[in-house]
């Protein structure tokens, strides 16, 4: 589609704060000091599942420069937090479930002080047996870590005749595959600060994806009015799903509270790793079944996904991941199924793409076997069995508009063939194979049939400016900006000249999460209904003041003119102050949720999304067939979109979400006490990133604003399978368990006979 | 560090100088030290016989972004933490503290370094550069504008590390190539991902610096 007809959509404008955040001012957390702050620090536990007996803060309180040291019986409101299922203390009370459950908070004059009183307080444990695997958890005996059991919720999805398709299949596939838990790894450590303001409400600044969540949970924890406590997001360095959770705010609510005083909160590098969400680990066995022309007929797959200590976001993983276990195929019979269980890991929640990417890797790999079982190509196969217009879903989801899978298979078929042909045929060192692979995705946009509505407010003042309230935290991935595009867009100004105030919870409504890839096409449809509304109150009374009929009307750099007459014109400086005299309103709320229905909870069935982002990702990557190391070469990446608001954001959506890929494909795998910092988990480098071709495609959303949908996540899930299937592709053995690390790749060359043949021809 | 270690106890035991304790805590402690001509110039100005305890603060002169700052600092001080909580310069940023993600990163005598492996002590009488010092006055400096222009960074936390390391690396390499930008930035990690675009920054900060 033209951009043309656009005044700022679809053109990639100076992103806002963009050289705010390259000055050195003080916008991050860390960065801010408010005077006489406080230091907090948590004690966190030292066993991975016991009692807590007693706890002594004698010896802390004696810790000069110590102020005060809380524990559980502090908390004045609910002790518990989470955005689902509310299972998490924001200090343990009878007992402790992982290394990483806080017991205690000091709070000191100096950062020194609060660590050797952190190191001071004693707590009599009473160690209990500890059960890391989920599938060992899910046993009679296990140990059990909640009093409700440790399975914490097992999602269904059926349709069809599993069986009966099975017994007809010409091919059958039946595999296994495992993924690793993964630290999100942003670069800004969470980090918070508060104080109380001049009439008593306790503000915080927090590094987060958010403020409206955050806010209710603090208020549930200190018992206290929605008015007494103020979230502001501050600049968030990265969050990929670990700052949706309460890290640093909670404990800094409660010394507030109680000492009525700035207070800082800055995680080290190794609490950050320790204290954090993680992506969950999966277990998925994946059984597939295909006629002899290679069209999937059934799907059989049983996932178990390891949620740690506490719930987080794992009942949205564990149903978001049975909804996807297709893939972006078109497949009549499935029975789906994903448990969550609780285990004395730290806990797991929501990251890039909630259990999608996970699934992802079983279905791009199953895709693969039946290509190879007869011997079709793998991008064949995928545009065979790919959805399409009128594709009924696993839940009974018929797709209607804007399904553009088929146009991303399209979109790298040039590129993917002359990998193909030139690319794998070049002359290399004996030494190096080459190979080339293939990933698809759909990702549903916001929460998985539930309610995910959110709001926004555009405002004009009499003096004609613009101003947009919205609590959508942008954390980089530049959501402010495109939000300043849609309110532009409808009002006919310039995004910079619109003011906006975000995710503070005294001035904006809640927008929901900055989760699910949501903002764009959820907070996008808020923020277009209250402009179009102010529009629409502008034109009336321009039409008053024209004499013109509405709809021969348009608005334009903050006017309103004839469109055949553009010398006819009156700017809102001048309707602003006319409207606000006549008693009219010039400040409008805007209201989305994507129309669902939520998931029937025996067969799944209902509407989990009201729409679908596709992709496909095409990897070539070198395998050294002697040491085992992968090089990702080059990926080509091509994103139905719907609407690319500002392509170069989408653009930096995928290239990001590659790098993420290419680290949960080979290299990362976390490992708690073991994994303590980036020298212990790899994350990939500069060195480490494959040259990146990003394709957009848009198959416009008619429920989106000017079409778009969302890319935040499709960008990272396609790019581990593609990756996967390129080494098999190089090997010819196929690697089930991520992270394909050095070991694993070497293995798969050694059980090929390639390392066998180089070492000998060597 | 053993030959080290012993020395230094050997001196705690005897009460220790100033010179004896800088001296080891700047070859003892930090690999990557700087120490030599920095180390000498904090020699000759100080009184030999003045006893310190490790709490005590000592007077160093450090050239920061063209001005002299005397700051007092601890002799376990990092740089990173002089920087941003004594002398205020948030800039520069804290990652990890363990010198493995390059948030940090400035540049000690043109050269890039991760202030949280740099004791604030080493870098007595060095010339300093942050973030804040290629500001030119309100507007961006070259560097800052290539990374704005070729939208090099998505949540900005690495950022000034990444800009500090292209800097470090124009000056010694005015027209880099491409290896040589992989290089020169692959000790500063960035989670969102802008790596591309980074290297295209780079190459467009060294068409404004040689313009």
């Amino acid at each position: 589609m033209s951009n043309d007809r656009y005044h700022t959509v679809g053109k990639s404008i100076l992103r806002r704060g963009a050289k705010e955040r390259l000055t050195g001012n003080p916008i991050f957390c860390a960065d801010m000091e408010p005077e006489n702050a406080l230091y907090l620090k948590a004690v966190r536990s030292r066993h991975p599942h016991a009692g807590i007996l007693g706890i002594d803060v004698s010896s802390a309180m004696s810790v000069p420069g110590v102020v005060q040291v809380f524990t559980a019986k502090d908390i004045p409101g609910k002790n518990l937090m989470g955005i689902i299922n509310k299972d998490q203390p924001l200090l343990a009370e009878d007992k402790v479930r992982s290394l990483a459950d806080p017991v205690a908070l000091v709070a000191a004059r100096t950062p020194g002080a609060a660590d050797l009183a952190a190191a001071a307080v004693s707590v009599d444990y009473d160690p209990l047996p500890a059960v890391f695997d989920p599938e060992e958890a899910m046993a009679q005996d296990a140990p059990q870590i909640h009093a409700k059991g440790n399975v914490m919720v097992q999602k269904k999805v059926c349709r069809g005749d599993v069986t009966a398709a099975f017994d007809k299949a010409h091919t059958i596939i039946e595999k296994t595959y495992r993924t690793s838990a993964i630290e999100h790894t942003y670069l800004e450590p969470d980090a918070g600060i508060g104080f109380p303001d001049e009439d008593g409400t306790l503000v915080i600044y927090a590094s987060t994806q958010n403020p409206h969540y955050d806010h209710k949970e603090v208020v549930s924890l200190l018992g206290v009015e929605d008015h007494a406590v103020r979230i502001i997001q501050a600049a968030t360095g990265g969050g990929f799903g670990s700052k949706l959770d309460m890290n640093v705010q909670g404990f800094i609510g409660l010394a507030l509270y109680h000492l009525k005083q700035p207070v800082r909160y800055v995680y080290t590098r190794e609490e950050a790793f320790l204290a954090t969400a993680k992506r969950h680990p999966f277990v998925i066995h994946m059984k597939t079944g295909a006629d002899e022309t290679g069209r999937i007929t059934a799907m059989q797959m049983k996932a178990v996904c390891n949620t740690g200590a506490y719930g987080s976001y794992g009942i949205a993983v564990a149903s978001r991941a049975a909804v996807h276990a297709t893939g972006p195929y078109a497949i009549d019979n499935v029975n789906l199924e994903c448990t969550a269980v609780y285990t004395n890991h730290p806990f797991c929640g929501a990251m890039r793409g909630f259990g999608t990417p996970q699934m992802a890797l079983a279905h791009e790999s199953q895709m693969d076997l039946h290509a190879r079982a007869l011997n079709m190509d793998p991008l064949e196969i995928r545009v065979l069995n790919g959805v399409k217009k009128g594709t009924v879903t696993a839940t009974g989801q018929v797709l209607t508009d804007s399904v553009g899978f088929q146009d991303c298979l399209t979109a790298v078929q040039p590129e993917y063939e002359k990998a193909m042909k030139g690319w794998l045929s070049e002359p290399t060192p004996a030494y190096i194979r080459r190979g080339v692979g293939i990933g698809g995705m759909w990702y549903g946009i916001g929460n998985t049939g539930v309610q995910n509505p959110s709001t926004a407010r555009v405002a004009m003042d009499r003096e004609g400016q613009v101003t947009l309230f919205t609590g959508c935290a942008d954390i980089g991935q530049g959501s402010t900006t495109v939000l300043s595009q849609i309110a532009g867009e409808a009002l006919g100004l310039d995004a910079m000249d619109i003011h906006v105030v975000v995710a503070d919870t005294k001035y904006t409504t809640n927008a929901g999460a900055t989760s699910a890839s949501r903002q764009t096409y959820i907070s996008g449809n808020a923020v277009k209904q209250a402009a179009d509304k102010l529009a629409d109150v502008l034109l009336t009374e321009a039409v008053n003041y024209l004499k013109i009929r509405k709809s021969d009307l348009r608005l334009e750099n903050g006017r309103v003119f004839d469109s055949r007459h553009p010398e006819k014109q009156v700017a809102f400086s001048r309707l602003a102050p006319r409207i606000l005299d006549k008693g009219g309103e010039l400040s409008w709320q805007g209201y989305f949720d994507p129309e669902t229905v939520p998931l029937h909870p025996d067969t799944g069935e209902g509407i989990p999304y009201s729409t679908y982002a596709f992709a496909c990702h095409a990897a070539c990557v070198e395998v050294d067939v002697l040491t085992g190391e992968t090089s990702v070469c080059r990926v080509i990446a091509a994103h139905d979109v719907g609407k690319a608001i500002h392509p170069e954001n989408v653009i930096g959506q995928i290239c990001g979400g590659v790098a993420m890929g290419v680290g949960f494909a080979l290299m990362e795998e976390f490992v708690p006490g073991e994994t303590i910092s980036m020298n212990d988990y790899h994350i990939p480098t500069a060195a480490d990133m494959p040259c990146v071709i990003p394709i957009i495609v848009e198959a416009s959303e008619p429920s989106g604003p000017f079409g778009a949908k969302g890319v935040g996540e499709p960008a990272l899930i396609p790019t581990a399978p593609a990756i996967i299937n390129a080494v098999t592709h190089a090997l010819g053995k196929r690697i089930y368990a991520l992270p394909a690390s050095l070991e694993r790749v070497l293995d798969a060359s050694i059980a090929s006979g390639h390392f066998n043949n180089c070492y000998q021809e060597s | 560090m053993g030959a080290q270690n012993s020395d230094n106890n050997a001196a705690k035991r005897e009460g220790m100088t100033r010179r004896g304790f800088i001296q080891a805590m700047g070859t003892g402690a930090v690999g990557a030290s700087l120490s030599g001509a920095a180390l000498a110039a904090s020699h000759g100005n100080e009184p030999p016989e003045k006893i310190l305890s490790a709490k005590d603060t000592v007077k160093i002169h450090l050239h920061i972004n063209g001005a002299d700052r005397a700051v007092l600092v601890e002799p376990r001080w990092t740089l990173l933490y002089v920087l941003r909580e004594v002398i205020g310069l948030t800039g520069t940023k804290e990652g990890c503290s363990r010198g493995e993600c390059g948030a940090c990163t400035v540049l000690v005598d043109g050269i890039p370094r991760y202030a949280c492996m740099t004791l604030a002590v080493e870098a007595q009488n060095c010339h300093i550069t942050t973030l804040e010092g290629l500001m030119q006055g309100e507007e961006l400096g070259p560097v800052q504008t290539a990374f704005v222009e070729e939208d090099a960074f998505q949540c900005g936390y690495c950022t000034p590390g990444q800009i500090m390391s292209v800097h470090g690396l124009l000056e010694k390499t005015p027209r880099p190539s491409m290896d040589e930008i992989r290089i020169g930035v692959s000790g500063n990690l960035c989670r969102c991902g802008a790596y591309n675009n980074i290297f295209r920054a780079a190459r467009n900060a060294a068409e404004r610096k040689i313009k």
